[in-house]
């Protein structure tokens, strides 16, 4: 049985690559993308989704288009890890497609309510439509099968601030709203995804597949590599978004453990950084399953077959 | 005392509002104001909770013969903090000892931020938004649809206490203490807002006698507003040692049509949402340290007997208009 998904987005290259990945996963059924402000400005983030899909010859898939900011803080989108159009060194056309005119958060809601319990929400970006979501529509968080986040680092180190995993910090405080709202919650932290390196070399074997897909991949992760060389040394980017679909095409190569997980919106230092209470110190109940290991080079190999054989 | 220009046209509001006793009052007070047309109300969690509110709402537009005019639910939690409610100020229903009848109306179908937005973004530069609750619905709707904080004409915000102590902490104000978050995205949206804090509002007092002066013979308003102050009254003579009940709200509305009673100061005013002890302080850059702009003109000074004459002599009219 296909899995329906809807990914609520801020393409950005890994999300690219998520999409990518879904939609040559047939465990997977893509069924719309909702877009946020992160990565990238919100508007950058529809025409990027509407390009990739358009790339893809699967223009059908509905988008739509969602908050322009986050809940409270400043907007934290910039050039510097995705490059000027969210997409690297890719140059996609102008999409001829137009994003539905429903605003995401109430295409959310009328999506998961007309089913409840049938579509699973995948979000690899900031949270904040899910946030407005959950509080404009108090029946949308029991609406929804499973939800499935990229973000957060719980025994790792943060990648936007020492302590802070981007999504998260972008908006806390809709990760705040979303980690309290008893959806049932599957986490892909930094912990896992700095484990699921696509080296240089790697992309390189795509390189010789010369097909529009290809081309895409290798040119909207150059400047991601890039990035990630000149901070850590490394030669490869981390498939942080595309992780999230190993819940479904390859659930074993992750390794769970279910734990009460908070979020920390004081304002001060350790603002955005997330945490996991292991020795149930709080009395809290376990509100999501985390993912602390991975096979990581098994799932980088698992999505290279998946991107030759597109 | 205000004069009421023959020659203005009517300002057209829309009240948020989490109603609420004083809340109550504002929306009697704007039915009995030739100087405002009230075109809506959507209802917030806060004193009550946003279903309470929402039956208030009607119950009281009934007493007043306005069911024509729309009300709208919306949010039921404040955006990041947990619920909080005020039932020991407000009673239990939220009207203190006030029995009005179960309403006959029903709200509209639409969610209160989308009744907003609609009604701002399809009549630009004519509706003024009064917000006398928490900010969440409003907080809601800039983020959905940002094109309204320049569409509003103008917004009315009931809210803050900015050299006045706090009435729900020691430092913060109750509708900005139970939705910091939002009252942070509306500070800083852009919107054009005018702040009544507890500042003023604390000066305007409505006492016992002065409710005794609306005994208008047959009608039952008199009645509602001498129930639902009666339990506020004690609320404030138990908890905070005043005689008499402040009536915030109603001050809010007041200064849509007669502005002239209060004075006011543009600052930049921001609100604290880091998680110590002062969360939900409100506080104004007085000596301009931020470098800043201001965003709202807050009133600071009032001139509360005005005031209340003015409120008393609306509420006799209206009273003598409804049976």
């Amino acid at each position: 049985m296909k899995k329906r998904i809807i990914i609520d987005t801020d393409p950005g290259v890994d999300d690219a690559l998520t999409f990518l990945l879904a939609l040559a996963s047939p465990e997977v059924k893509l069924e719309a993308l909702t877009t946020t402000q992160g990565n990238v400005t919100v508007e950058k983030g529809t025409r990027n989704s509407l390009a990739v899909l358009e790339l893809l010859g699967v223009s059908h898939i509905p988008v739509a288009q969602g908050t322009s900011l986050p809940l409270v803080g400043p907007l934290r989108a910039s050039d510097q890890v995705h490059g000027q159009s969210g997409l690297g060194n890719a140059r996609l056309p102008e999409p001829t497609n137009q994003p539905v005119p429903q605003h995401a958060i109430d295409y959310l809601i009328e999506r998961f309510l007309a089913e409840p319990g049938e579509l699973s929400l995948f979000a690899i970006g900031p949270l904040t439509n899910l946030a407005l979501a959950i509080r404009k529509e108090p029946r949308f968080a029991s609406a929804v099968k499973e939800l499935v986040i990229m973000g957060g680092a719980i025994r790792e180190g943060g990648n936007i601030t020492p302590q802070a995993e981007f999504n998260i910090y972008a908006d806390p405080h809709a990760a705040h709203i979303v980690f309290h709202s008893g959806m049932p919650i599957t986490l892909i932290p930094l912990d896992v995804t700095h484990k699921t390196m696509l080296y240089s070399n790697q992309i390189d074997r795509l390189k010789t597949i010369d097909s529009p897909v290809s081309r895409f991949i290798v040119d909207a992760t150059a400047d991601y590599v890039r990035y990630t060389e000149s901070k850590t040394g490394i030669p490869g980017c981390a498939l942080h978004d595309p992780l999230t679909l190993a819940t479904v095409i390859a659930p074993e190569l992750l390794t769970f453990e279910e734990h009460f997980v908070n979020v920390d919106i004081s304002g001060g230092v350790s603002t955005g950084s997330t945490f996991a209470d292991f020795y149930h110190t709080t009395g809290v109940p376990a509100n999501m399953k985390v993912a602390l290991d991975v096979r990581g080079d098994d799932f980088v190999e698992l999505f290279l077959q998946r991107m030759e054989n597109f | 005392m205000s004069r009421h220009n023959e020659n203005m046209t009517p300002k057209r509001i829309i009240i948020d509002t989490d109603p609420g006793i004083d809340d109550s009052l504002a929306i009697l007070l704007a039915l009995a104001s030739p100087e405002v047309i009230l075109e809506g109300v959507t209802v917030v969690h806060g004193n009550c909770s946003m279903e309470q509110g929402t039956l208030n709402a009607l119950a009281v537009l009934e007493l007043a013969k306005a069911s024509h005019i729309p009300v709208a639910k919306g949010c039921e939690l404040p955006l990041v903090q947990p619920s909080l409610l005020a039932p020991e100020t407000h009673g239990n229903t939220g009207l203190g000892y006030a029995q009005l009848p179960s309403p006959g109306s029903r709200p509209i179908a639409q969610h209160g931020c989308d009744f907003l937005i609609e009604k701002i973004m399809s009549n630009p530069g004519e509706i003024t938004l009064v917000a006398i609750g928490p900010l969440t619905n409003v907080a809601l709707a800039i983020r959905k649809e940002p094109r309204i904080v320049q569409a509003v004409r103008e917004t009315f915000i009931m809210g803050g206490a900015i050299r006045h102590e706090g009435n729900t902490t020691p430092l913060a104000e109750f509708n900005t203490y139970v939705d910091p978050h939002a009252a942070h995205i509306v500070y800083h949206s852009g919107m054009p807002i005018t702040l009544t804090p507890l500042d003023v509002t604390y000066q305007c007092v409505l006492r016992a006698e002065d409710v005794e002066r609306i005994k208008v013979a047959g009608s039952e308003v008199p009645a509602f507003i001498e129930d639902a102050t009666r339990f506020y009254m004690e609320f404030h003579d138990e908890y905070q040692g005043i005689q008499g009940c402040v009536i915030n709200d109603p001050l809010t509305l007041a200064l849509t049509f007669a502005p002239e009673l209060c004075n006011y100061d543009e600052y930049y005013v921001d609100v604290d949402i880091s998680d110590g002890v002062s969360i939900g302080k409100t506080f104004a850059d007085i000596y301009k340290v931020t470098g800043n702009p201001a965003n709202m003109k807050v009133a600071l000074g009032v001139r509360p007997r005005d005031f209340i004459e003015l409120f008393l002599d609306r509420m006799e009219k209206l009273s003598s208009k409804i049976p």
